[in-house]
């Protein structure tokens, strides 16, 4: 999954950065509003860390600006400003969620891994599509029950495709998830996650759309 | 502290005991003088008596002594019993005396007023000799029975003190304690206030003599008001302020802590020291700006030579600034001085030279300046880094103001405190853009000196806000 980080602290935005792709996210970070609002226009992000005090735009009047336009991404206020009427108003203005610095590392990827699911219309934590189960919270995946090993990629690719079970994702739209900016990508990267996720779980499991992308359908049949 | 242990008076007891004190004082003082007049005025009246009564015995005694009763006692009026008189012939031989009169002559004198001590006693006597039938008739009168009229008289005016004092006394306690009420309210009103409450007191009904005490006392309420505001917004903004470092602290040790290869961990590591470093500069500067206030408000400003001051401040900041490959140069004038706290002005150059040292690239030049002004003296700082922009420089110097993507994660109070101490010098602080466009120039302009001035010059921090 793809994070949005916005804050404009070097250390902090650094650290957060290495913490959530140790937790299995794929980061960019930013460190002022209009660059924030540059990467929303163009990237396909699953949840946005906003800090609320940033230069040239503030992090309230980028949440106003995105939800106008009608992006629905999840945002997770990440502050200094502890007092009530500040969360207030970062909720009321649009965001999901509000931590308050210093945060615990931990909670925060669990705070995001709620709001990306509940945005993905989905309430259980562990996510069920045919035969498969995915835990996105101990990075663990089962199918027909039995463990499966998968390394983070793969996991991620798995995760993405089971939240848009029954919508067909481009290449262009998964590997927009799985990485972040000026990482390194194969052109074939996406094909051969699915290859090796179709080898350890099931050859049917994943469907290959010709000249459009890959689904995962909500019934499994095979 | 001493002060405090005091035992506590009364003003009511005190006011009371005086006024009480002094009344009976005076009162003495008359019934004293009352006494010793009323004595010289029955002295004279009867003194007069007593000649009248030797006349008339004079007359009476007639042509034959012998006509004249013996022992004929005068009538029973108290002090008229202790009036005694003597009959002698030819001054030698006692024919005929009063009932209470000695037998021994009462004066020796002849004639005229005497004084006379007999068996113990003092007697006033009259003298008075008959040469046609050689007589010598002497009145006499006990001493004490005119003491005893003038003590009478003098106690007579006594005796309504004694009544008098106590009424007096409750007159003056209750309408002191009447006058004191406002106190005792005003009192009582601080007394029931809140720590955090800082409003005017409303007394309306004071006195003119506690007016001024009402006046002060809120007069002081406002400005320990607007001190104990200024420190809650101050920790407010520190607090806050520190939230950023910590989570950033936290963060990167529970990277580290998680981190599965060696160089993801020791990055880690390495930034929680540099945010521990961070931190600790946020808390000295803090602790710097918070110091600014009480420290130096009494403390008299001295002279100050500023080109010394300038480079021992430049000497301490120098090898760091070489560490950035930054080069500092110190244009001074001599002999320019302002009257200052040594201390705070260091710490100005300090911050303004580390300021400009930091923002400063590579190979750039840092330029101070010291040069007497046409209002005082100036000091500038000029550096080479990318500059500010003319909307921004109003910000500068609030507290926690950051300029945004300079890459240096400042505690944003550096310029605080400088315009703190400028504030405290009565100092005026200027941004510009240096005259080639490049970077930024922070010039301190002070006041000029008088002359003969040694002192007092800065203002009082309170008020400099």
């Amino acid at each position: 999954m793809r994070l949005l980080v916005v804050e404009d602290d070097p250390l902090l935005g650094d650290g957060m950065k290495a913490g959530l792709e140790q937790a299995g996210f794929a980061a960019d970070w930013v460190r002022d509003g209009m660059a924030a609002e540059l990467a929303l226009k163009t990237g396909s992000h699953a949840a946005v860390l906003l800090d609320l005090g940033l230069p040239r735009l503030a992090g309230l009047e980028l949440l106003q600006r995105m939800r106008s336009r009608g992006n629905k991404t999840p945002v997770l206020i990440v502050t200094a400003r502890d007092a009530v009427e500040d969360r207030i108003k970062g909720l009321d203005g649009g965001a999901d969620d509000y931590v308050v610095k210093p945060f615990d590392l931990h909670e925060l990827a669990a705070r995001l891994r709620a709001l990306i699911r509940r945005s993905a219309g989905e309430a259980a934590p562990v996510l069920r599509v045919g035969q498969v189960d995915l835990d996105p919270s101990v990075h663990r995946a089962r199918f027909n029950g039995k463990p499966v090993e998968l390394p983070p990629r793969e996991f991620a690719l798995l995760h993405a495709l089971m939240l848009s079970a029954g919508r067909v994702l481009t290449r262009e739209q998964l590997s927009e998830r799985l990485y972040a900016w000026g990482e390194e990508v194969e052109s074939n990267a996406i094909d051969v996650h699915v290859h090796h996720l179709r080898r350890k779980l099931a050859p049917q499991l994943i469907r290959t759309v010709r000249g459009v992308g890959y689904l995962m359908p909500r019934r499994q049949d095979g | 502290m001493a002060e405090a242990h005091r035992p506590a008076y009364s003003l009511k007891r005190r006011l009371l005991l005086a006024l009480l004190a002094a009344l009976a004082v005076v009162w003495l003082a008359t019934a004293a003088y009352t006494y010793f007049d009323a004595r010289h005025e029955i002295n004279e009246l009867l003194d007069a008596h007593l000649a009248q009564s030797a006349s008339l015995i004079v007359a009476q005694v007639g042509h034959d002594l012998e006509e004249i009763e013996l022992e004929h006692a005068p009538s029973g009026h108290e002090h008229a019993r202790r009036v005694a008189f003597q009959i002698w012939e030819r001054g030698t031989i006692l024919r005929l005396h009063s009932a209470n009169a000695p037998q021994a002559r009462l004066s020796r004198r002849d004639d005229g007023y005497s004084s006379a001590v007999l068996d113990g006693r003092t007697w006033r006597v009259f003298s008075t000799w008959d040469a046609r039938r050689r007589i010598l008739v002497q009145v006499g009168e006990r001493d004490e029975t005119r003491r005893e009229i003038a003590a009478g008289i003098a106690a007579n005016l006594l005796a309504p003190l004694l009544v008098a004092l106590p009424v007096l006394g409750l007159f003056v306690w209750l309408s002191i304690g009447r006058a004191l009420r406002p106190l005792g309210r005003l009192g009582r009103e601080v007394q029931a206030r809140k720590a955090d409450n800082f409003g005017a007191l409303a007394a309306l009904d004071a006195p003119d003599e506690v007016a001024p005490l009402v006046r002060s006392l809120n007069a002081l309420f406002e400005r320990v008001g607007r001190l104990v505001e200024n420190e809650r917004r101050f920790t407010a903004d520190a607090a806050h302020e520190l939230r950023t470092p910590l989570a950033a602290l936290k963060t990167q040790a529970q990277v580290a802590q998680g981190a599965s290869d060696d160089a993801a961990r020791r990055h880690a590591l390495e930034n929680v020291i540099a945010g521990c470093d961070r931190a600790t500069r946020l808390v000295e500067q803090l602790l710097t700006l918070a110091r600014l206030d009480p420290d130096h408000a009494g403390r008299p400003a001295q002279a100050l030579e500023l080109a010394g001051l300038a480079r021992q401040v430049l000497a301490d900041l120098a090898p760091a600034a070489l560490g950035r490959n930054v080069d500092i140069e110190l244009a001074a004038g001599e002999g320019v001085s302002i009257m200052g706290h040594p201390e705070l002005i260091a710490i100005l150059l300090r911050n303004l030279v580390d300021n400009a040292v930091r923002y400063s690239p590579a190979g750039a030049t840092v330029r101070v300046a010291v040069a007497p002004g046409v209002d005082g003296a100036r000091v500038s700082v000029t550096d080479e880094g990318r500059g500010i922009a003319p909307e921004q420089r109003a910000k500068l110097g609030q507290r926690f103001y950051r300029i945004v993507g300079s890459g240096e994660s400042g505690s944003g109070l550096g310029l605080s405190i400088v315009r703190r101490i400028a504030e405290i010098h009565a100092a005026k602080l200027a941004f510009d853009e240096p005259e080639n466009g490049r970077g930024l120039r922070v010039t301190v302009a002070f006041q000029p000196r008088r002359a003969g001035e040694e002192g007092g010059e800065v203002k009082h921090p309170l008020r400099a806000r």
